[in-house]
């Protein structure tokens, strides 16, 4: 078994033991029939009816579930990569939902208030996001480096100061939108046209500029640990902080580095969620992206691709999620799926052990018995 | 598994020494006769009958101790409660320390230990340390006592009395075990000596009738000879003081703070030429550790100035010290020297990973990095020579040869070297010290420190002896005697040689 193999198999057998389960848990409640189909209704709002299509239905039917699903997939790759990016220098980032809060609520101000061209001003509050969701994650970063506080701890708090200030009060309070006459608007202020992100299937989807975005951070993540001195040194301080500094890396800027990228993708989500699709930052955020970005990794093994992957197949899920309930079944069924798949992929020794005796046995069998246990390996 | 097809037969009331390579099996096989391993097959017989043992428990029952070669003791205990730890004397369900006391000195007295029953056992020596840990093992009964090996630890001094301890012993018609890989040392004690390779017993010979030379190549295997490979070098190093070329290390009254927060460095001072291996020796944890871990910028220097290739030793960091030259090959090697779950390839160009032909700009060069991997791969003996394998996929001896690989590739001016050949074979025991004399020749200034003595006595030109964090000997190579060194470690001063 591969290296590779032995990385991905694990993430794909929980997610479809997690199918299973949930399966199981409708079949039992209700009946298989309703379980198949509301798994195929579950389908076919993540990735589109395409039999509906094929027998001559309107593109809608495929590229407005599509979009959908691209959507919440960028989400939540964002706030997966986040987690993902701290873990492989060893940090624990819980707080990608208090960096996306920040994100979005600058890419929200600069969008309304700043008035550029389009081409300056969408990046504009992209960066502007970045920076605000990587300085909300330095707070962390900071204390965890220079004063040991535990960055789980630290960055739980946030996520609840950031809540507090941001979504209990800054936008019900001093930033929200002066409603021109009926004034039971919530939020902040519209983004002005040149702030959105450009759809790109016209008006039958909301697919958005923040897809391809969220795959070109995936990319980019990828090629900086994999490819560059910067990502070597950031992969050696996660896997031995003494072997690095020995070595003569610079530990606690490449730590604090990663946490602050970490901070800036989280952020990037928030900016990608309002310049794309709401619009303003809304009176409340609403879908714990940010938490889900730690499910999101783990279940990718915190490699950036695998990140973008599980947000891939749980994006098409939770877009799919609202048509399960044309059969009863409670559109929260996909984060259960999600729940469950978490679950399994944190036994992935367990998964691996099990794995390792197949292939072992296999091989006992093809050498025949008498070989086992031939070799020996020095201690 | 690690034992394949090995005999031993332990005959009551001598000294039997198990003698083999790292590796072999020495370990393996007394674990398994404490009950700690298992084996797939075979018999075990105890007085005629088979005996099978779950666990040490059952092995302490029938009479089998064991003195393990890391202590299992609590060093905040006393003696008396260290000794009695799981079987303590009671007095309505209360600990009696003052029994306990006096069954531990009674306990003593007989096998003629002196030990000091309320005595801390983190205030005491090494040597002592392992006095406890016989007596605990004599106190539950053992009639069987396995000493694994127990000198590695010891000065000369303390090894000589546990000579006399196990042979005393002996007398007493107790049987000993001993697992050394010092022959020299085994043939002088031992009744008789068996040889494992491989995880077989491949000899079983009388002590007096055999040779160091013989037992060196029973140990290694045919083909290979023997006498090269005892340790002790077939050339000693020769170079005479006059060819060390300048100064790149000068330090006075160096000054640090060990982990545990007490002084460890005291004052040191020394000097290292190009050219030359200046040997530290000295017990574990008198400084050795932290004054390699001063020169390499890895701990704060507290006190005292030197000068280092040029520049100051105050406000050293690890990435100066690679800069100016010096190179670092820890002792503890998983902690330090090397990332473990990272590939072979990635591990050569750790530390280096900023130049050619490890990078290019600010990306890796996979290639030159591959091409320099295999170069040193085949040039230091790899095995498996396979650049993209994981460094924990390598065996211990070959996770060495990488790092030594890596930082003599370096061309260090100054080598900064601690345990080098801990837990290595003798084959690459031989291959390190034989590339540590390279580097001499090329002209870097190597500080070796070592707990073996043997070792250092066999590459040092010079030799500081640290005691307590201060110098307490320094000798040439011409003025080298073991019995001095032995009596410096244990801080005896004298006039500095």
């Amino acid at each position: 078994m591969g290296e590779r193999t032995r990385q991905v198999l694990p993430s794909v057998l929980s997610v479809l033991l997690a199918l299973a389960v949930c399966w199981l848990t409708i079949a039992f409640t209700r009946d298989a029939d309703t379980a198949t189909r509301a798994y195929l209704q579950m389908l076919w709002g993540g990735i589109g009816n395409w039999p509906a299509f094929l027998e001559g239905g309107s593109s809608n039917a495929v590229l407005r579930p599509l979009g959908e699903a691209a959507m919440k997939a960028a989400l939540l790759t964002l706030t997966g990569l986040s987690v993902a990016v701290a873990f492989k220098v060893g940090l624990f980032n819980i707080g990608a939902q208090g960096q996306m809060i920040w994100g979005a609520l600058a890419a929200a101000l600069v969008g309304a208030h700043v008035s550029l061209p389009g081409l300056i001003h969408v990046p504009l509050a992209l960066i502007a996001a970045a920076i605000a969701g990587a300085a909300w994650a330095s707070i962390a970063g900071v204390l965890k480096l220079k004063r040991g506080v535990h960055e789980v701890i630290s960055t739980i708090m946030l996520n609840w100061v950031a809540v507090s200030l941001v979504d209990n009060w800054l936008v019900i309070g001093p930033l929200r939108a002066v409603a021109e006459g009926a004034s039971s608007i919530t939020g902040t202020a519209e983004i002005l046209p040149t702030a959105q992100l450009p759809r790109l299937l016209g008006d039958s989807s909301r697919l958005n500029l923040g897809f391809p975005l969220a795959l070109v951070a995936a990319l980019g993540v990828w090629v900086w640990l994999s490819r560059t001195r910067s990502g070597y040194e950031t992969r050696a301080v996660g896997l031995s902080p003494e072997a690095a500094r020995a070595a003569g890396i610079p530990t606690l800027w490449r730590a604090g580095g990663a946490m602050a990228l970490a901070g800036a993708l989280a952020g990037l989500a928030g900016a990608v969620l309002v310049l794309g699709t709401e619009g303003r930052y809304p009176g409340s955020l609403g879908a714990p992206y940010g938490f889900d970005g730690i499910a999101i990794a783990l279940i990718g093994n915190n490699h950036p691709l695998g990140a973008a992957l599980s947000a891939a197949v749980f994006g098409i899920l939770r877009a799919g999620g609202t048509r399960m309930q044309l059969l009863g079944v409670h559109k929260s069924f996909p984060e259960l799926i999600q729940g469950f798949a978490l679950l399994f992929v944190a036994g992935r020794m367990v998964w691996l052990a099990l794995l390792d005796r197949r292939q072992k046995r296999a091989q006992t069998q093809a050498q025949g018995p008498a070989q086992a246990g031939a070799e020996v390996p020095r201690v | 598994m690690s034992l394949e097809d090995a005999s031993l037969d332990i005959v009551p009331g001598e000294l039997l020494a198990v003698v083999g390579e790292n590796g072999a099996g020495k370990s393996s096989l007394m674990n398994v006769l404490y009950g700690l391993y298992h084996p797939d097959s075979g018999t075990f017989r105890m007085d005629g009958k088979p005996v099978r043992f779950k666990s040490p428990r059952d092995a302490i029952a029938k009479g089998i101790g064991m003195v393990h070669q890391h202590f299992m003791l609590v060093p905040t205990l006393t003696v008396a409660e260290n000794v009695v730890l799981g079987r303590e004397p009671t007095k309505r369900g209360l600990l009696d320390l003052d029994r306990a006391c006096d069954e531990v000195a009674a306990t003593a007295k007989r096998f003629g230990f002196q030990l000091d029953p309320r005595a801390r056992v983190d205030t005491l020596t090494v040597g002592s340390q392992q006095k406890v840990e016989i007596v605990k093992a004599l106190h539950r009964g053992a009639q069987v006592l396995i000493l694994d090996e127990p000198t590695a630890v010891l000065t000369p001094q303390e090894s000589d009395e546990l000579s006399q301890v196990m042979r005393g012993l002996v007398a007493q018609g107790r049987t000993v075990v001993l697992i050394s890989h010092k022959l020299k040392e085994v043939l002088g004690v031992a009744d008789r000596v068996a040889v494992m390779r491989r995880g077989r017993t491949v000899a079983e010979v009388r002590a007096s009738e055999t040779t160091v030379s013989e037992l060196a190549s029973l140990m290694v295997g045919e083909g290979t000879k023997g006498a090269a490979l005892t340790g002790v070098p077939a050339v000693a190093s020769e170079t005479p003081e006059a060819a060390a070329g300048p100064v790149v290390l000068e330090a006075k009254d160096l000054r640090a703070t060990g982990d545990n927060g007490r002084p460890a460095l005291q004052g040191v001072s020394l000097t290292v030429r190009a050219g030359e291996i200046v040997g530290i020796a000295g017990v574990d944890g008198n400084g050795q550790r932290e004054l390699a871990e001063v020169l390499t910028g890895l701990r704060k220097l507290e006190g005292g100035e030197g000068t280092l290739l040029g520049g100051p030793l105050a406000g050293l960091t690890p990435a100066l010290a690679k800069a100016r030259g010096v190179g670092h090959v820890p002792e503890d090697r998983l902690a330090r020297a090397v990332v473990k779950a990272m590939t072979v390839e990635e591990n050569v160009a750790l530390g280096r990973h900023r130049q050619p032909p490890f990078a290019r700009g600010p990306w890796i060069d996979f290639k030159g990095r591959r091409e320099r991997t295999n170069q040193l791969l085949t040039a230091y003996d790899v095995r498996p020579p396979d650049p993209a394998v994981a460094l924990q996929a390598l065996s211990g001896g070959n996770q060495q040869k990488v790092v030594v690989a890596r930082e003599l590739d370096a061309a260090p001016k100054l080598l900064v070297v601690v345990q080098p050949t801990r837990g290595l074979d003798i084959g690459a025991v031989a291959q390190v010290h034989e590339r540590l004399r390279e580097a001499r020749a090329r002209g870097a200034g190597v500080v070796m420190v070592s707990l073996d003595l043997e070792e250092v006595l066999a590459l040092s030109d010079r030799v500081y002896v640290l005691y307590e964090g201060r110098v307490t000997g320094h000798f040439p190579r011409k003025d080298l005697d073991e019995r001095e060194l032995g009596r410096r470690m244990l801080g005896a001063e004298g006039s500095h040689g």
